[in-house]
């Protein structure tokens, strides 16, 4: 535990270094400000001690000026603490963000998977603006009661010792008091976010599905649980009010009685003659000034808490390693050749680490430029196949080389230059249409963009201008043409290996020839993999693998095997109706039409 | 009606916790002044030498906080409920607007969810926060008229000269307060662009990486967070600035005092126990004025946000954003599900669809739809994408809210005068061509409600998905996740296609299901349903559903042909 809390604040520390100067500016406008909040009472002992003794009006009148123009600026001096506290604390976790970021998509596919892009953000963007609120207004406030405090009890010890030791164990008493009550304060108030993230996910959701809902007459079916979620968020908010109204009357508690209790001593003092009625006041203001701080630990406590655990959730993503990643004598390393890439497998195995093979002991042999089809049910591995390719996954068993050279040895930026995916769900980002074919990347001229989208057939978007925005999610795209726009990258990063993982799946027949068209055009001169649900795809490759359960079950040249009437290949032509064959119309609900048994 | 009525009956939703808050709230005000009162005295003692009435009165004033700490105990607890009962009203009418069906209290859907959901969050806190205002500047007015009456009566000189910066924070916190709003607005939409770039980032994370984008992506990311680095600050710094500004009033007004009652002091007809009570104020003086000033501000957002929130209620009138009702969220109040209400069969023999037309403010829809189809029978309609076949259910089932639709259905040869609030189970049931879950058991996102288990049972077979719901370890009773994602893509559509058949309905409406079926599985399906004896109106491009079809309806640019 000690270590982890040390470890964590070493943490901490290596992220401000680079803002190191920054933060020392800060630490002196800090210093300023807690001199000034402790001059002026200063200034009102003195005019309450020369009003007692007798004085004149000018006099006071000097003083009470020096008290304004102090008072003036130490409002000056805080409002610029708080800016350039803000604006360094955000420069720094700016790196911290863009670090992680960068961290996070280099992570395995694996991890991807398993964590939602929803998480990520959080990860990445939310657990570091709470690091970023605390070390903008926790920390300089913290920093600044500190230097407070100590300053207090130094004057008070110039007036008086027994003043000094009174402060320290009354401040003291107080931050012990308010610390206690807050264990209980952060579970409610974590709670309560909780209750409240369940009403809002619920009401999202709701609304999510409201056609749904509506469409089903399930209206007060969702209002029903609405309320339920509603009466948890309510109990949850007099919860999490109650266990900081306890804190709250510790903070008042102290101010309370701390004022009382100066207010009796100083009294017993001054009629001893000990301190004068100046030095009375001046405790009573102090004892003021104290509670602003104490008030400020009860404000400030869920931004320490969030910060605290969302420090620790920064430290354990980067520590997560991803484990696909370049040889380490990657100098003199093999490239494949320039041009097409033929692929081998050699008898290649792959799970997922829960003991379920999805390949087992893949032996298949492409040569450079050719075009195969992989068909199989869904879980057959076909997917699997394609991360292979693309080394996402790694072979569990056995090599797979593309070029004659084992893909493990080729480095990473030279494979993702050569190998290109068109996955069956295209991403857009929200961005211009040209942000979306270049990815964001600047170099390819326009010219070289609009060709590319050309290629994919997708003329209409050149029309429109390229630099117009896109929405994410595919606003202003149908499936298709999201499709289509996912080729246009390729086109213009112009790979030797094309995978197409089911690129057809969400489109009706017409754009589907049309995306078969431009992938027949991209074919030439790359070796393609197309892995196909519909057989109508594959009507243009070379050659076919069938695969079931992980195995490769066939694999030949497409003509012959659509033309040999004993293939699976050719059964599942016939199953799927995409050429010319009549299906026996069937009654029952058990024994619908012929089943995909390749093992039969 | 005007902000004013709309907050009164939000406000009035639950009266117990309410009024009592509200009551509290000002006794708690009154100690303040006592208190401070009590402090001048006691300096005034102090200066005496009178030690024995020091102790006297610092017991009176510890007595008095006890009180005040007591009364706001009490007023917190009663004054969080109440704001979480304001809440949840204007949630709920909101909610039942959106997920009505038909009816008069059905509004406009809206299109992004996740958008709405800031109606829910944030306008119902800018409403409540307007209440919560005024019930301060109620409240701050107390303490004033009581401590303007104590220090009136010690130096009324001094007193008025506090005027002066008291004025001051109520004109900087209203002029400010809207500031700080609208640099919020672009702190939020800064923000939003940072998330949405690193969600559309993550999502896309596979193909950001095989598209060896990574160093772009990074850069175009500096770009967006650089960005929201200068809004944030902005917002913060000017959040923190107010609030300076206000605690500063009180020393600069302390500083004023000093000045104005120079001769006093010098004089000593301005005594220390004087200069006390001013101290003691000073902190909660320029209470009033901050809080007067902010509801100003507030005033403003809590009128923008009935004008937002209306845009989900019927006729987008803000009333229907606080029509009252009964809402068991109380924190001792018994809860009891109640029956879901369901219209009554309607034997259907035969459906119409006469010069139906849907028009979307695009241009685009459905135009001129004339069909008929009888019980157990088998309609299918096909077409390109884009043709409007889903329109085309949708202005059948009274569903395309957007669209201007006119044309009539005839269910035995009778109009249907409310399609929303009629076709819904047990008369039809509808499947989208994206169905949508929620965080919940199977058995709950297909009954939505209660149903006999046959006929849940019944349903899992129609739709072909019970032995994989029989294969989960705890079967119908399975959570499936947010938007049930624990599914895959085709459980969820068969999950979805048996809640369309639980209510065994007169029809039933099938948006293309076929992307995420196999062949096989599709085939089996449209047996199913055959065998069942259901009459079916579905969207299909699979030759299976041509082939058992009794009519094959093929659209192209928003027309039968």
């Amino acid at each position: 535990m000690a270590t982890s809390t040390t470890s964590r604040w070493r943490a901490l520390l290596a992220l401000l270094r680079p803002d190191a100067s920054r933060w020392g500016v800060l630490g002196v406008l800090l210093a300023i400000g807690s001199a000034l909040a402790l001059g002026g009472p200063l200034v009102v002992r003195r005019i309450v001690d020369q009003a007692s003794a007798g004085t004149t009006s000018a006099d006071i009148m000097r003083l009470a000026i020096v008290y304004l123009v102090i008072a003036v600026t130490a409002q000056a001096i805080t409002v610029a603490v708080s800016w350039f506290a803000t604006i360094t604390a955000w420069r720094t976790t700016n790196q911290i963000r863009l670090r992680l970021a960068r961290h996070v998509l280099g992570l395995d596919h694996e991890f991807h998977r398993q964590h939602t892009p929803g998480e990520l953000i959080q990860r990445v963007d939310g657990d570091v603006t709470s690091v970023s609120d605390f070390l903008g207004r926790v920390v300089p406030r913290a920093v600044g009661a500190t230097l407070m405090i100590v300053g207090m009890i130094i004057v008070l010890t110039a007036v008086d010792w027994r003043l000094a030791a009174g402060t320290a164990v009354y401040t003291l008493i107080s931050i012990a008091a308010v610390v206690r009550g807050r264990h209980r304060a952060v579970g409610e108030s974590s709670d309560e976010m909780g209750s409240y993230a369940r009403l809002y996910g619920g009401i999202e959701e709701r609304l999510t599905a409201a056609e749904d809902l509506r469409a089903n007459g399930a209206g007060q079916h969702a209002m029903w649980r609405f309320v339920e979620e509603s009466a948890d968020a309510m109990a949850s908010s007099v919860r999490r009010e109650s266990a900081f109204l306890r804190m709250w009357w510790a903070v008042q508690g102290a101010v309370a009685g701390g004022s009382v209790v100066a207010l009796v001593s100083s009294a017993v003092l001054v009629q001893r003659g000990v301190i004068t009625v100046g030095t009375a006041f001046l405790m009573f203001q102090y004892v003021l000034l104290l509670s602003r701080p104490l008030e400020d630990v009860v404000d400030q406590l869920e931004t320490v808490q969030k910060a605290n655990g969302a420090m620790v959730r920064v430290i354990d993503l980067l520590a997560v390693q991803p484990t696909i990643v370049d040889r380490p004598s990657i100098e003199g390393a093999p490239t494949p050749r320039d041009g097409a890439l033929s692929i081998d497998f050699q008898g290649v195995s792959f799970d997922y680490g829960d003991n379920e093979t999805v390949l087992r002991n893949i032996d298949l042999s492409i040569a450079a430029g050719r075009s195969v089809g992989v068909v199989g049910r869904t879980g057959s591995g076909k997917t699997t196949l394609s991360r292979l390719l693309l080394r996402l996954v790694e072979a569990t068993e056995g090599t797979l080389q593309l070029g004659g050279v084992p893909i493990v040895d080729i480095p990473l930026r030279h494979l993702r230059d050569r190998v290109a995916l068109i996955p069956q769900e295209v991403e857009l980002f929200s961005g211009t249409v040209r942000d979306n074919v270049a990815m964001f990347d600047p170099a390819p001229t326009d010219d070289q963009v609009v060709a590319a989208l050309r290629q994919a057939g997708l003329q209409t978007l050149v029309d429109g201008g390229i630099h117009r925005p896109l929405g994410a999610g595919g606003a202003g795209l149908s499936a298709g043409e999201a499709q289509l726009l996912a080729l246009a990258r390729v086109w213009l990063r112009d790979p030797d290996l094309v995978v197409l993982d089911e690129a057809t799946a969400r489109v009706d027949p017409q754009t589907e020839q049309k995306i078969e068209q431009a992938v027949a055009q991209l074919m030439a001169g790359r070796t393609t993999v197309i892995i196909a649900h519909r057989l109508s795809t594959l009507r243009h490759v070379d050659e076919i693998v069938v695969l079931d359960r992980g195995r490769i079950v066939e694999h030949g040249d497409r003509s012959l095997l659509a033309a040999d009437g004993d293939s699976r290949f050719h059964r599942l032509l016939e199953l799927a109706l995409d050429i010319d064959v009549a299906v026996p119309r069937t009654d029952g609900p058990r024994i619908a039409g012929p089943r995909i048994d390749v093992t039969r | 009606m005007n902000v004013w009525q709309l907050a009164w009956r939000v406000s009035q939703h639950d009266k117990r916790t309410f009024w009592f808050g509200w009551g509290t709230f000002l006794v708690f005000f009154t100690f303040p002044v006592a208190i401070g009162w009590l402090l001048g005295r006691g300096f005034g003692a102090l200066d005496d030498g009178d030690v024995g009435r020091v102790v006297r009165i610092a017991l009176l004033v510890l007595v008095c906080e006890m009180a005040r700490m007591a009364t706001i105990h009490y007023g917190a607890i009663m004054w969080t409920q109440a704001w979480v009962h304001m809440q949840t009203l204007l949630r709920a009418n909101m909610l039942i607007a959106q997920v009505a069906s038909g009816g008069p209290q059905a509004g406009q859907p809206v299109g992004s969810s996740g958008e709405a959901v800031t109606h829910f969050r944030d306008d119902t806190e800018d409403v409540t926060m307007f209440v919560d205002g005024l019930i301060d500047v109620s409240a701050g007015l107390v303490f004033t008229v009581f401590a303007g009456m104590v220090l009136g009566s010690t130096n009324g000189a001094a007193a008025a000269v506090l005027l002066l910066p008291l004025a001051g924070v109520a004109l900087a916190t209203r002029t400010l307060d809207g500031r700080i709003k609208q640099y919020r607005v672009a702190d939020r939409a800064a923000s939003a662009a940072v998330s949405g770039m690193l969600g559309d980032v993550m999502a896309a994370a596979t193909t950001v990486k095989v598209n060896a984008a990574i160093d772009p992506t990074m850069s175009r990311l500096q770009t967006l967070v650089d960005r929201r680095r200068h809004t944030a600050v902005r917002d913060r710094v000017l959040d923190d600035g107010v609030q300076a500004f206000s605690q500063g009033a009180a020393d600069i007004g302390l500083g004023l005092v000093l000045v104005a009652s120079a001769g006093g002091l010098a004089s000593g007809s301005f005594a220390v126990g004087q200069l006390a009570v001013f101290t003691a104020y000073l902190g909660w003086l320029s209470f009033l004025p901050r809080m007067t000033g902010r509801v100003l501000a507030r005033r403003k957002q809590a009128g923008v946000a009935f004008e937002r929130m209306s845009r989900l209620v019927a006729d987008r009138d803000p009333a229907n954003t606080v029509t009252e009702r009964a809402l068991p969220v109380g924190l001792h109040v018994a809860r009891h599900r109640p029956a879901v209400e369901r219209p009554r069969r309607a034997s259907m023999e035969h459906v119409e669809v006469r010069g139906l037309d849907a028009r979307y403010p695009s241009g685009a829809g459905v135009h001129d739809i004339n069909m008929l189809f009888a019980r157990g029978s088998f309609t299918v309609v096909t077409g390109p994408v884009g043709s409007g076949k889903s329109t085309l259910l949708r202005a059948i089932l009274g569903l395309a809210h957007d669209a201007d639709v006119t044309g009539e259905v005839l269910w035995n040869g009778q109009v249907i005068a409310d399609r929303g609030a009629f076709l819904i189970p047990p008369n039809a049931a509808f499947l989208p061509q994206v169905p949508q879950l929620i965080s919940d058991s199977v058995a709950d996102n297909i009954t939505l409600g209660v149903v006999a288990d046959d006929a849940l049972a019944v349903s899992l077979q129609l739709a072909e998905v019970a032995v994989d719901i029989a294969e989960m370890p705890e079967g119908v009773n399975t959570l499936i996740g947010p938007r049930g994602l624990r599914l895959s893509g085709g459980q969820r559509q068969r999950v979805a296609t048996a809640r369309a058949l639980v209510h065994a309905p007169e029809l039933v409406v099938l948006d293309d299901l076929s992307s995420a079926l196999d062949v096989e599985t599709e085939l089996r399906l449209w047996a199913n349903l055959a065998a069942a004896g259901m009459t079916v109106l579905a969207v299909s491009h699979r030759a299976v559903a041509f082939d058992r079809a009794d009519q094959v309806l093929t659209m192209a640019s928003g027309t039968l042909v």
